[in-house]
């Protein structure tokens, strides 16, 4: 497989984007949350969804994921329609996903977490599980194999045994992307990776997402409120403001705006995000 | 569909591994593998011990009650009968996290096609099981479909409804054939024998214990615990909710439904009580006082639900507790009120959790839903 | 047709006390997470009470009504303190069998105290025998009463919800129990007045329900509650005017049926039977609850991500 993905033609990804979102409404109830939306993310590309809070930037990757069933509008990745799909389909189609609260499964291990992450890769069902041996038992060696891998990447091997519940935040963090990473995703979609990370480690969480999109050639698309973590390892930015793209392009630039800076400075001043980049960028100019 | 292949071979991430993101200080590493694996051994070996010592249990019971040992052997199978029942709840409850109280309806409905194929029919007792197991599958796929779109307290309340359904049903078919309860006449001769009937019913329980140990290590028991924790995580992680619950929902019914036939042949009868909000209530306890979402808790709530009562039914009547003069045979309803009222407060994550050192969280949802 | 008026009408007294205990479940259950099977124990506990005072001491009926809603505070107090405040953070299937437990508990309580009730016992009211007449239609004095006592509830109950700082602090506490901490609630306190209020509703449901019946036993209860649960989640467990709505449909449900079904019968089963009506009562249940998953009157649930 990794084979075929290394060969595929430069020109077939240029053409149409791994993910492709057009005209995407999401109402709840008599609020729009979700205006008319068009996106599209390109394969191995890293695109940050920010915007002051309520913008709709979850609700679009709920969209995507399949947890909210759009009023308008199509999403396709891979060139599949997906509003079709319910969630565990698109999962196994390669969308890989964190939330912002974890969701982690916190009664079991982080190695099991990562079993269920490659829920997909596995075959057995009910009446291979009931014998403790056959082709049910090989198949999941194999799964604990990999999950081994990918938690030794993750230098979360030490914890691999341990309860999810047991863990310290942080750590929780870290263990619900290494499941959504045993999924060997194609697309991530990160909820607010940064949010709880202390400021000394942000700049080592940007190395790590930059990391898995160049190592893993992992398409990412997150949000994130820290500008510190965007302006590092976003290649693209979209804005979103009240559920309608606000501005689109390179972060140097779109953070810049003065539409942006109005949404974030004018209606929210709790959340101020360009003031300490401004402040930094001065004092570096 | 096919997908790249994450490039996790050793040798590269060897050289290239950076630090991690979180790094974390040494106290805060775990102890490492040895001391779960001893932990499983120790697990293995009692499993095992408890197993011989059920397979002696009838020669004990010689040497303990002589004349009486069969009668009382009697007895503790009835607890290995509870036990199935309790599993299949605790699988359906306590590990796929579905509040559903409709398992009685199986309990009874399974006995009573026991009791109509074999003694009316004249069918063989071993295909009227199979006939009854397979009717219980079915109903379980028929209940269980429309109850994904019911959720929490409307589900334990609408399959509350569906057990009392089923018992005025169950007890209509009795008033209308003009009889008490259905008494199975033409059971096999040898499960007239007590020491066969708790031989034959100590190899099921064990050989399902067995089974559901290894199926909730599998890839259908992580995707229910999985649905339990999170519902949406799991989704996202691929599995399709609707087909595991469903899942659940039959292999509980199935289990309940083996439960029902091999009550109704230890009381050679089958009644429509077995149909009740009095069972319901008794499965319930069964895993709520053991431990949800645990095996081992399984085993001793059905353990608390069969003994207690009997062993308040062994007490003197009148008790003299100094000059306390206790109506024990009033009082034995209460006092077992009252003992698992106990249960409840003192070991709210079930029996189980206390002998399990630092095992995993029973954790069901939690306050409001 | 007058017929059909006179069973709607006693469907209606019905249906009112079925709303009543709904109420009661519905409160403690979105306040404290409690689904409160021992509902009918308290109620049966209280009634028997007022039947010791009635036939021990011989107290007149109202003196003896008034101790016996006092005895339903405390006992209310008594229940919250005691087992509903131990078991707070427990999972709700563990609360619910805590409550099957309580019921256990305060049966054999009276049975204990009061041996005499263990056997269906005469339940003597003054309001027995009198009847009101409109037209044609017949009401007994004490389904008049339960009528009454049923609209000035529910006036002062929503009154008290609406429009008092207290009655306010419980709603807030249902809506959102870290809300209502954070807001300096007493959250305990409320969760004591809460229960008290319960017990003492359950408390005239209970009397109203015996003295309708007319002959009570400890158990007596039992096959109501039920019934009042299912009121209870047709009316979407949420919301209070929707328990009384359900616990109404219910009382409707069961007095129609009584009256389509009497006399007919079915090769030789005899549909009138009341097995038969409860069956029917408990399928259309089920089915409202396929059709209508979150009960009829209940909100939409919004699932958050």
């Amino acid at each position: 497989m990794s084979a075929e993905w290394q060969t595929a033609p430069q020109e077939a990804r240029r053409r149409r984007p791994l993910l492709e979102v057009q005209g995407l409404t999401v109402r709840f109830g008599g609020l729009l949350a979700v205006a008319d939306l068009d996106l599209r993310v390109e394969e191995g590309e890293i695109l940050a969804l920010v915007g002051p809070n309520g913008a709709g930037k979850t609700t679009v990757l709920n969209c995507i994921s399949g947890f909210v069933r759009p009023a308008a509008g199509c999403i396709h990745f891979a060139g599949r329609d997906l509003l079709a799909l319910g969630p565990e389909r698109r999962a196994a189609l390669g969308i890989g996903r964190t939330f912002q609260n974890g969701q982690l499964f916190a009664s079991m291990t982080v190695l099991e977490n990562l079993l269920i992450g490659r829920h997909t890769y596995l075959r057995a069902g009910l009446l291979q599980g009931l014998l403790p041996c056959g082709p049910a038992k090989s198949e999941d060696a194999r799964a604990r194999q990999r999950a081994h891998e990918i938690l030794a990447w993750l230098e979360l091997e030490p914890y691999a045994d341990c309860v999810v519940a047991a863990l310290p935040a942080g750590l929780q963090k870290l263990v619900g992307v290494a499941r959504a990473l045993a999924g060997e995703p194609r697309l991530l979609l990160l909820d607010e990776p940064a949010a709880g990370v202390s400021l000394r480690e942000v700049a080592a969480l940007a190395e790590q997402l930059r990391r898995w999109n160049a190592e893993l050639g992992l398409t990412l698309l997150l949000i994130e409120h820290n500008m510190e973590v965007v302006q590092a390892v976003a290649q693209r930015v979209c804005v979103l403001n009240y559920g309608r793209k606000l501005a689109e392009g390179e972060p140097g630039r779109v953070l810049r705006e003065p539409a942006v800076l109005e949404a974030y400075l004018g209606r929210d001043e709790e959340v101020n995000p360009l003031q300490e980049q401004e402040v930094s960028d001065h004092a570096a100019g | 569909m096919k997908r790249m292949d994450l490039p996790l071979k050793r040798g590269r991430l060897g050289q290239s591994a950076p630090r991690a993101a979180l790094s974390l200080t040494a106290s805060e590493r775990p102890g490492g593998a040895s001391g779960s694996t001893r932990l499983a051994w120790q697990r293995a070996a009692a499993t095992l011990l408890g197993l011989l010592a059920l397979v002696l249990l009838p020669l004990l019971f010689d040497l303990l009650f002589g004349d009486s040992a069969d009668f009382q052997l009697h007895r503790v199978t009835l607890i290995l009968i509870l036990a199935i029942a309790a599993l299949a709840q605790n699988l359906l409850t306590g590990y796929a996290a579905q509040p559903s109280l409709g398992n009685a309806a199986f309990f009874g409905v399974s006995a009573y096609l026991l009791a109509w194929l074999n003694s009316d029919l004249q069918q063989p007792y071993w295909l009227a099981i199979l006939v009854a197991l397979l009717a219980c599958a079915l109903l379980g796929l028929i209940v269980g479909g429309p109850a994904l779109s019911v959720s929490g307290a409307h589900l334990a309340i609408a399959t509350l409804g569906l057990v009392v359904l089923t018992g005025s049903l169950l007890t209509l078919w009795d008033t209308s054939a003009g009889r008490q309860s259905y008494e199975l006449t033409a059971l096999p001769e040898a499960l007239g024998d007590d020491r066969v009937l708790y031989y034959l019913v100590l190899a099921l329980t064990a050989l399902i214990f067995f089974c559901a140990f290894h199926l909730l290590r599998s890839r259908v028991g992580r995707a229910w615990i999985a649905l339990r924790d999170s519902e949406v995580a799991a989704a996202a992680c691929g599995v399709a909710l609707t087909r595991y619950k469903l899942l659940a929902f039959v292999v509980s019914a199935v289990l309940t439904g083996l439960a029902g036939v091999l009550y109704a042949t230890w009381g050679t009868t089958a009644t429509a009580s077995m149909s009740s909000v009095d069972q319901t209530i008794a499965f319930l306890t069964m895993i709520v006082v053991g431990g949800a979402g645990s095996l081992s808790g399984s085993l001793l709530g059905a353990l608390f639900v069969g003994l207690v009562p009997l062993l308040l039914g062994e007490l003197p009547d009148p008790l003299m507790l100094g000059p306390l003069q206790l109506p024990i045979a009033t009082l034995t309803t209460g006092i077992y009120g009252v003992l698992l009222l106990l249960a409840l407060i003192f070991f709210p994550g079930g029996l189980s959790a206390v002998f399990s050192r630092g095992g995993r969280l029973a954790r069901e949802e939690g306050g409001k839903p | 047709m007058l017929a059909l008026l006179q069973v709607l009408l006693s469907g209606l007294v019905t249906g009112s006390l079925y709303g009543l205990l709904a109420l009661g479940i519905v409160l403690i259950y979105r306040t404290t997470g409690v689904l409160n099977f021992a509902y009918g124990a308290l109620a049966a506990t209280v009634t028997s009470f007022l039947y010791v005072l009635l036939t021990g001491p011989r107290l007149p009926f109202w003196p003896a009504l008034l101790l016996s809603l006092l005895f339903a505070l405390l006992l209310g107090a008594l229940v919250e303190r005691g087992f509903a405040r131990p078991l707070l953070a427990a999972p709700i299937l563990t609360k619910a069998i805590a409550t099957l437990a309580l019921a256990l508990v305060l049966q054999t309580v009276v049975q204990a105290l009061w041996p005499q009730l263990t056997s269906p016992v005469h339940f003597p009211t003054p309001f027995e025998g009198h009847a009101l007449h409109f037209g044609g239609l017949y009401l007994s004095l004490v389904d008049g009463l339960t009528l009454l006592t049923m609209v000035l509830l529910l006036i002062v109950l929503q009154l008290f919800l609406l429009r008092t700082r207290l009655g306010m602090a419980m709603r807030a506490t249902a809506d959102s129990l870290e809300a209502a901490r954070l807001m300096g609630i007493p959250v305990g306190l409320i969760f004591l007045l809460v229960w008290m209020l319960a017990s003492l509703l359950a408390a005239v449901a209970g009397i109203l329900i015996a003295a309708r019946q007319t002959v009570i036993d400890v158990q007596f209860m039992d096959p109501v509650l039920l019934l009042a649960f299912i009121g209870a989640v047709l009316g979407g467990l949420d919301r209070l005017e929707g328990a009384v709505l359900g616990g109404a449909l219910v009382g409707l449900a069961e007095n129609v049926l009584a009256l389509l079904l009497a006399g007919h019968s079915l090769g030789a089963l005899d549909l009138g039977n009341p097995g038969i009506r409860e069956a029917l009562i408990f399928a259309g249940f089920v089915l409202l609850l396929l059709l209508r998953p979150r009960g009829l009157f209940g909100g939409a649930a919004l699932r958050r991500v």
